[in-house]
């Protein structure tokens, strides 16, 4: 099938006004050895056939029937509203807001989305949104340098590290030097050719760290050192210090957990928020509020362009120019759906469970929980056998926790765990299952 | 004075509401044992709305905007076709929406993954595709970022790249990002690239090589593309293809056999998925042969124990984005090329091109354009010589006061005013008709009542509004 409304007798017509014989004609420019015979692709399908193949496909993906698996995606229940918003195809099908007047509608929607993400987070500015939290935070690694015209960055251990591997991609580009360190020897590295400290709060081993020590180290040490903080699960914030009370320069975060399906990974949100006095230096579309020239009447615009690159080319902060606009509406309406109440509601049932499962594991012999700092919906767990511990799971149909020796191979029988509203009791009694039942089955899986 | 706009905070009560909080079934600790109090926040300055009015709020919202479901909407480079309903459908079955980016039991999107860079492969000619990169400038960083680890492996230094003036700006933007200055080439009198200043570039010895859009940007395929990327070559120089405009080439043409080694395409203008009022997109890149070793992490190969994540080596340019790229879009672009197949394909660059030069016809009869001739999918008109001094800015909002939207607007900037259309293949003839009928119109009306346009828009819910206060005084929320 194809989406072209002509029927014949209209091309013919069409042709006619042109003045040419027909459509090859048009193609008069493409020198003919380039004019390519025939495409080796299968024969077009029709809407049943093709969605039947499609469900096949999804069908080869296992869903299970509760998940314990965050690590930088996460399983939190999406208001039906979500999903009814962004499929209004005023919205989705539309492009970019350039002309203004004509879309007023999707304008405010973004600066409304904008003061959401400022009132959450207390930052002063946040911007349209980015790609994800990993481009986010390469973008906010880049915004740095260009802010204190210094080339080198340093990464507290604990960053995702897919979001480390981005950083180094980025930075590389444009010969930025990276440096990870941790805590203990942030004392002794950090020095005043840094551009910024980038961390992750709650880290990737789901440490909340105490930002309050490191951002009063960090100024006193290096006083033109900036404080970028990024966060994977902001659902937190709900009941966390926000970044903007704890003086960050830049805070940034994967918006995924905010009324977004995890689909494999993409597309998310990248949130991208800073201090005011960094405006002009931020990447990414700014929605503002205005006046008419000749009226009285306000309207939304997209505002401070010639920071981007259809204006200033390769004088850009970024060339970042399409964003996750759809992907930010739902994380509007899904803060909006939640408001103060749910948004608090949530961020406690994920700190009660997480909380009440560890004490769970913790009773069962063998396995040890390896945060020492305050934690929010995800854990280490050490245990005897984890790869017993994982086929145990996928025997009772839950989505088990990372194996974090993916990423860090010298952390051995390690996993990664997370627990979120969406998991009932049930669930976390069949887990507690699995992990007793791996201790009795070592040599499985 | 009261303000015409009414923000969703304003529809706050007083009220707990707690509709999407699960009823907690376990005994729980009160918070304050789990969590220092240090760490925690006092309160949370986001209203308690009642779900009515948050649906009330965004059908209203919705009704003041306008995408390709509403009517044509004739962006020049952005190819807004329409976006198969099918497309939705299947990006939300659980299968794929549902699927965690870290679990194993994943072969369903893997396979996907895998068989749309076969079919991307195929359109382009190119061996290997990546669909890591987010969007079309995302691609644009990650091919160059290629380019730049293909010359340090070689051990040679370029840090320069031809784009030429016509291109679209985030080229040099993301030319800049990788690393690389800039080195403009200003198009000839056809818009097309002049081969002598081509050569007298490359034969500086340190360019990386050149960005390209075929067809350009004013909808002009270059006739000596041949030769561009073979100067390109002898000099040895790499070739990159920006396939924003890949729109009207599919099954005509291959990127690959013009002498390109890397591509990027956009899957939300070439493959039908919804734009989502800028974004989420997908930038797939393609390389040949030679390129693939650097292509950005992961990579999946097709081995005899079936489709498995290639392992990393230190010749990749590492990763550009986390997982596995827009998966959800990916998903809608690969539903779209197995909905038209290679005769729908075909169909769709013809019908492109043919709806392209119609209008064409129709509107040189009132309008200037710069370089009129056979154009692929889009053409380039000039505010100049227009009656009364009207800016190609008053045409455009004169247009949305007819209820269509207006097209691409001061791009390229190699002509004056101008105003980029690009109707794409599912525009009917009646629908382009009409653009014509209104196009036509605004010309008399700009010889008659000049001042109609000047102060245009006059039917949309605000009159023009400024955007250098926007700039000076910066508003950005509430």
């Amino acid at each position: 099938m194809d989406f072209v409304p002509h029927d014949r007798k209209t091309i013919a017509e069409m042709l006619r006004v042109i003045g040419v014989a027909d459509i090859e004609e048009l193609f008069q420019d493409i020198p003919k050895d380039l004019i390519k015979e025939k495409l080796d692709l299968p024969t077009g399908l029709s809407e049943p056939d093709l969605f039947r193949h499609m469900e096949e496909i999804s069908r080869k993906n296992k869903i299970y029937s509760s998940s314990f698996l965050g690590a930088g995606c996460y399983y939190h229940y999406i208001p039906s509203l979500v999903d009814f918003v962004i499929s209004r195809s005023e919205f989705y099908t539309s492009y970019t807001p350039y002309q203004a007047e004509a879309s007023q509608g999707y304008l405010q929607a973004i600066y409304e989305y904008q003061t959401m993400i400022s009132r959450l987070t207390q930052m002063d500015i946040a911007n349209a949104s980015m790609y994800d939290g990993s481009t986010a935070l390469a973008e906010a690694a880049i915004m740095t340098t260009l802010i204190t015209n210094k080339k080198s960055i340093f990464m507290l251990e604990g960053i995702h590290p897919e979001y480390i591997e981005v950083v180094k991609t980025y930075c590389w580009g444009q010969n930025i030097s990276i440096e990870i360190t941790t805590e203990d020897k942030l004392l002794n590295q950090l020095n005043e050719d840094v551009a910024a400290l980038l961390f992750q709060s709650p880290n990737f081993f789901g440490d909340i760290e105490d930002i309050s020590k490191l951002v009063k180290y960090v100024r006193e040490k290096a006083p033109n050192c900036l404080l970028v903080q990024v966060m994977t699960d902001p659902t937190c914030l709900g009941v966390i210090k926000p970044p903007g009370l704890t003086d960050i320069d830049i805070f940034v975060a994967e918006g995924q957990s905010f009324g977004i399906s995890p689909s494999f990974g993409g597309p998310g949100l990248g949130i991208f928020t800073a201090k005011k006095k960094y405006l002009r230096k931020m990447p990414g579309r700014l929605v503002g509020k205005t006046k008419e020239i000749n009226g009285t009447r306000e309207g939304f615009i997209l505002t401070l362009q010639a920071r981007e690159q259809h204006i200033r080319r390769e004088k850009a902060s970024s060339n970042i120019c399409t964003n996750q606009a759809l992907c930010s509406l739902a994380a509007l309406v899904y803060l909006l759906a939640m408001g103060r109440t749910g948004l608090k509601g949530i961020a406690t049932q994920n700190f009660q469970k997480a909380h009440y499962l560890k004490s769970k594991i913790e009773k069962i012999p063998g396995y040890k929980i390896l945060n020492t700092k305050p934690t929010y919906n995800e854990f280490l767990v050490n245990c005897s056998s984890i790869d017993s511990l994982i086929y145990q799971c996928k025997q009772r149909n839950l989505l088990p926790p990372l194996k974090i020796s993916k990423y860090y191979p010298q952390m051995k029988n390690t996993a990664l765990v997370c627990i979120t509203e969406m998991n009932s009791k049930d669930s976390i009694e069949t887990f507690i299952q699995a992990a007793q039942a791996a201790l009795n089955n070592k040599a499985e899986g | 004075m009261k303000s015409n706009i009414t923000l969703i905070f304003e529809k706050g009560i007083d009220e707990e509401l707690q509709n999407y909080i699960p009823e907690i079934d376990i005994e729980v600790a009160d918070l304050k044992e789990i969590i220092p109090q240090a760490l925690l926040r006092n309160d949370i300055p986001i209203p308690n709305v009642p779900e009515i009015e948050i649906v009330r709020h965004f059908v209203k919202l919705s009704h003041k905007n306008y995408g390709v479901d509403t009517g044509i909407y004739p962006l020049g480079s952005c190819t807004m076709k329409y976006n198969p309903k099918i497309g939705e459908s299947v990006e939300r079955l659980p299968g794929f929406s549902q699927i965690h980016p870290l679990q194993e039991e994943n072969q369903g999107s893997i396979e996907l993954l895998y068989n749309i860079s076969k079919f991307l492969g195929e359109i382009t000619g190119m061996d290997w595709f990546t669909l890591q990169p987010a969007a079309g400038a995302h691609g644009e960083l990650a091919g160059l970022l290629i380019m730049k680890k293909y010359f340090e492996h070689k051990g040679i230094k370029k840090e320069k790249i031809v784009v030429p003036d016509s291109a679209h700006g985030t080229n040099p933007a993301s030319a800049k990002m990788a690393g690389f200055s800039i080195i403009e080439l200003k198009s000839n009198e056809q818009g097309e690239v002049p081969l002598d200043h081509l050569e007298y570039a490359m034969q500086g010895g340190d360019v990386a090589g050149i960005m390209l859009t075929n067809p350009n940007t004013l909808g002009i395929f270059d006739r000596h593309i041949k030769e561009i990327t073979q100067i390109v070559h002898n000099n040895g120089g790499l070739c990159y293809y920006d396939g924003a405009n890949l729109n009207p080439m599919l099954g005509i043409c291959r990127p690959r056999d013009m002498g390109f080694d890397i591509v990027h395409l956009n899957l939300h203008k070439t493959f039908a998925t919804p734009h989502g009022g800028g974004g989420p997109g997908s930038g797939p890149i393609g390389v040949i042969n030679d390129l693939s070793p650097f292509l950005p992490e992961p990579c999946i190969i097709s081995t005899e124990n079936g489709l498995v994540c290639k392992e990393s080596t230190d010749k990749s340019i590492g990763r550009i984005k986390s997982f596995w790229g827009n998966f959800g879009v990916i998903v809608r672009a690969y539903a779209y090329i197995l909905a038209l197949g290679a005769e729908g394909l075909l169909r769709v660059g013809k019908i492109a091109v043919l709806n392209a030069n119609y209008l064409r016809i129709l509107l040189q009869q009132k309008y200037k354009l710069p370089y009129n001739r056979i154009c692929q999918h889009e053409f380039v008109i000039s505010d100049k010589n227009m009656p009364n001094n009207i800016t190609t800015e008053d045409i455009a909002k004169r247009i949305l006061d007819y209820g269509i939207y207006a097209p691409t607007i001061y791009f390229p900037l190699i002509i004056q005013g101008a105003l980029m259309i690009e109707p794409t293949e599912t525009e009917s003839k009646e629908s382009l008709d009409y653009f014509v009928e209104i196009m036509n119109k605004i010309y008399e009306e700009a010889k008659e009542n000049p001042e109609l346009l000047k102060s245009a828009p006059h039917n949309l819910p605000v009159k023009r509004l400024d955007a250098v206060l926007a700039a000076r005084k910066p508003v950005l929320h509430d």
